[in-house]
């Protein structure tokens, strides 16, 4: 482990803990003890890593960028290939160890709330190899936008429920399915999709995830004989940049670069950007920055991109911020579209629009990084997805 | 002597199980908040609990979920509240009034929180925190403020302890396993429940969520010192309020009433 956190009490700093309505506190208490045995536990430990093998496909590559390091004239830019794990993104990583986590603990029932989809998708993958009931929330604003993979997740046998509250997007479906597991707190286990919500969950979603990171220390060994000088990450809710971020954190010279999201720019307040514009608050289960107005309620968002569409942000990236250890910038729609086919046209990648996010800050990193400087980019997840969007967005007739 | 416990120990004096009856502030809007919080004193109501609307309330069903919409709609805050108590304040300095919302809109008005007594505020219940936890680590510190807990059926009796000694005012027993407005009561278990909590501490023990009928209300106030009634109280208002005729409200809660005797 790279450092201590969160404490007992599951706070980074001040930020995250269990803010939840008492039924709740059961369960999360329940789920704390059996993760906290079962990490150590070889046969746990076996299983998800056998799984993610022969399952997930990994170790997913570490590729070299040789057309956008060309490009960019200044460093070497290496993909770290999460676009090619079992179902296009790295959300596979967690639901695979939650699966098994609601397997011994003995849970019937499976829900989770999405947002683009992909964590939706990933979560009826694990249910359905193991035959559980799964139910999972989602945005009606969403459904539309998405409905490629909304039919994916019925193929998958999981009946997906439209939320029609509040702004209709990630965040409603997350309050719906916390409503769903405080009226079935006995029997369902609640796969959070990413390192937001009470404790123990940013933990556990960080932990299924540092394989990325923990790969990525012997692929850097292996490729250029060295740690990388820069990380750079897409941050939603953050578990993809928490899973690479975090085998890293110690390792002061390695540069972790998180990107949200400006939508139509921080300046216009339409945006999903909370550590660039927003302030400590409490949502869903957790302190941490979020989007909130003067009177302490959640703001609207704003993006081109449905996973990233969210107004918080998991605690660790928040003490991460304020400790001063990542850096955490924005990039707006404009430059996310620019960026997007950029990677298609220049290195045969299809990003997904959240991942293409990371990539969008190259134009303000690279000009600063020095030829022998080696920089990864996590690609999050493949863009098959958000074609129908991308069609949308530039109006063009197929 | 506080409010709460003033009218919790006149009331337990004459045999009486207390009546908290609910409402969002600034459903359908302020003024009529005001004549309501009156209208519901006049047909019962012992202990009124003014819901403070939230963006994303987690532990409220369909019902309240919208009232709390249709209050943001008009720009509601805790300032508005406040003011809204103090003019409850002008025609009825008996009734106790509570606080109930969610701890992010507490935080951020927190030091209008510790001087609210002033207006006339005689508790809070944060909805999103585990009863243990210490507001004051957060800067919400008001002596002349009883703090309400929640515990529910899922509580691990290990806690309990804890909960009561972090509570004043009274418990608030969560009567089932779910949101607001639910239902699928288990008298059994409350009656088992409430009973443990009551060998804890003296501090009254209300039982809420769930409770409809005249028969739900009868049954939970008889292992109990009192019921709470929310989504049926909120759910009428929204019915007539276009019109303005709450007298179906009004006697509703005298049904109520009777049923708890």
């Amino acid at each position: 482990m790279k450092n201590n956190l969160p404490d007992k009490d599951g706070f980074f700093g001040e930020y995250g803990g269990k803010f939840v309505p008492e039924t709740l506190m059961f369960a999360l208490n329940e789920l704390e003890q059996t993760y906290t045995k079962l990490k150590e536990n070889n046969d746990f430990n076996s299983e998800f890593h056998k799984d993610l093998t022969e399952f997930v496909g990994r170790p997913s590559p570490l590729y070299f960028a040789k057309r956008l390091t060309e490009f960019y004239n200044s460093g070497s830019i290496w993909l770290k290939r999460e676009d090619l794990n079992h179902t296009g993104a790295h959300k596979i990583n967690n639901t695979v160890g939650q699966i098994l986590l609601a397997k011994y603990m003995g849970k019937k029932r499976i829900i989770a709330e999405t947002g683009a989809g992909q964590h939706g998708v990933a979560t009826a993958t694990v249910a359905a190899r193991l035959g559980l009931d799964c139910h999972i929330y989602m945005g009606s604003e969403d459904v539309k936008r998405q409905s490629l993979n909304v039919y994916r997740m019925k193929l998958l046998g999981a009946e997906v429920h439209e939320v029609n509250s509040g702004s209709a997007t990630l965040k409603d479906a997350l309050n719906e399915a916390l409503r769903d597991w405080v009226t079935n707190i006995e029997d369902t286990y609640y796969i959070i999709g990413s390192v937001t919500g009470p404790h123990p969950y940013p933990m556990i979603v960080r932990d299924f995830n540092a394989v990325v990171g923990y790969e990525l220390i012997e692929q850097s060994q292996k490729s250029f004989g060295r740690m990388p000088d820069s990380i750079v990450a897409c941050v939603g809710g953050g578990s993809n940049a928490m899973g690479i971020f975090y085998p890293f954190i110690d390792m002061k010279d390695v540069e972790l670069i998180g990107v949200e999201a400006a939508g139509k720019g921080i300046e216009t307040g339409e945006h999903a950007a909370p550590l660039n514009d927003g302030s400590p608050g409490v949502l869903h289960g957790a302190k941490s920055y979020l989007m909130q107005d003067e009177n302490g309620q959640v703001r609207g968002t704003a993006s081109i991109s449905a996973g990233l569409d969210y107004p918080g942000v998991g605690p660790e990236h928040s003490w991460l911020k304020d400790i001063k250890r990542a850096k955490y910038v924005a990039v707006s729609d404009d430059q996310v579209m620019k960026a997007f086919h950029m990677v298609n046209k220049m290195e045969g990648i299809l990003p997904a629009l959240e991942t293409a996010h990371a990539f969008a800050y190259l134009d303000d990193l690279m000009p600063t990084m020095k030829k022998d400087q080696h920089i990864v980019i996590n690609v999050s997840g493949r863009g098959d997805k958000d074609l129908n969007s991308v069609v949308e967005i530039e109006d063009i007739q197929l | 002597m506080r409010r709460i416990e003033k009218k919790l120990t006149e009331l337990s004096k004459n045999n009486l199980k207390a009546f908290v009856g609910y409402i969002v502030a600034g459903d359908p809007d302020s003024q009529t908040s005001l004549d309501l919080m009156h209208l519901s004193v006049n047909a019962g109501v012992d202990i009124l609990e003014i819901g403070v609307p939230f963006t994303d309330p987690i532990a409220e069903g369909p019902i309240i979920q919208q009232a709390h919409d249709r209050s943001l709609e008009n720009n509601t805050n805790l300032e508005s509240i406040i003011d809204l108590i103090k003019r409850f304040r002008e025609k009825d300095n008996e009734t106790p009034i509570i606080l109930m919302g969610y701890i992010n809109n507490f935080l951020t008005y927190k030091d209008l929180i510790n001087t609210s007594h002033e207006s006339g505020v005689d508790g809070i219940l944060v909805v999103d925190i585990p009863g243990e936890l210490s507001l004051k680590d957060y800067g919400i510190d008001n002596q002349n403020l009883d703090i309400i807990s929640l515990v529910s059926p899922t509580t691990a009796q290990e806690r309990i302890q804890n909960i009561v000694n972090n509570s004043s005012g009274f418990i608030y027993y969560v009567t089932l396993r779910g949101v607001t407005g639910s239902s699928n009561l288990d008298g059994k278990e409350i009656a088992q429940n409430i009973e443990y909590i009551k060998s804890l501490t003296k501090t009254p023990v209300m039982a809420g969520f769930g409770i409809k009928s005249k028969d739900d209300a009868k049954l939970l106030s008889s292992f109990s010192d009192g019921i709470v009634i929310g989504s049926s109280i909120v759910e009428l208002i929204h019915k007539n309020s276009e019109n303005k005729d709450f007298h179906e409200v009004s006697d509703y809660i005298s049904n109520m009433k009777d049923a708890i005797r």
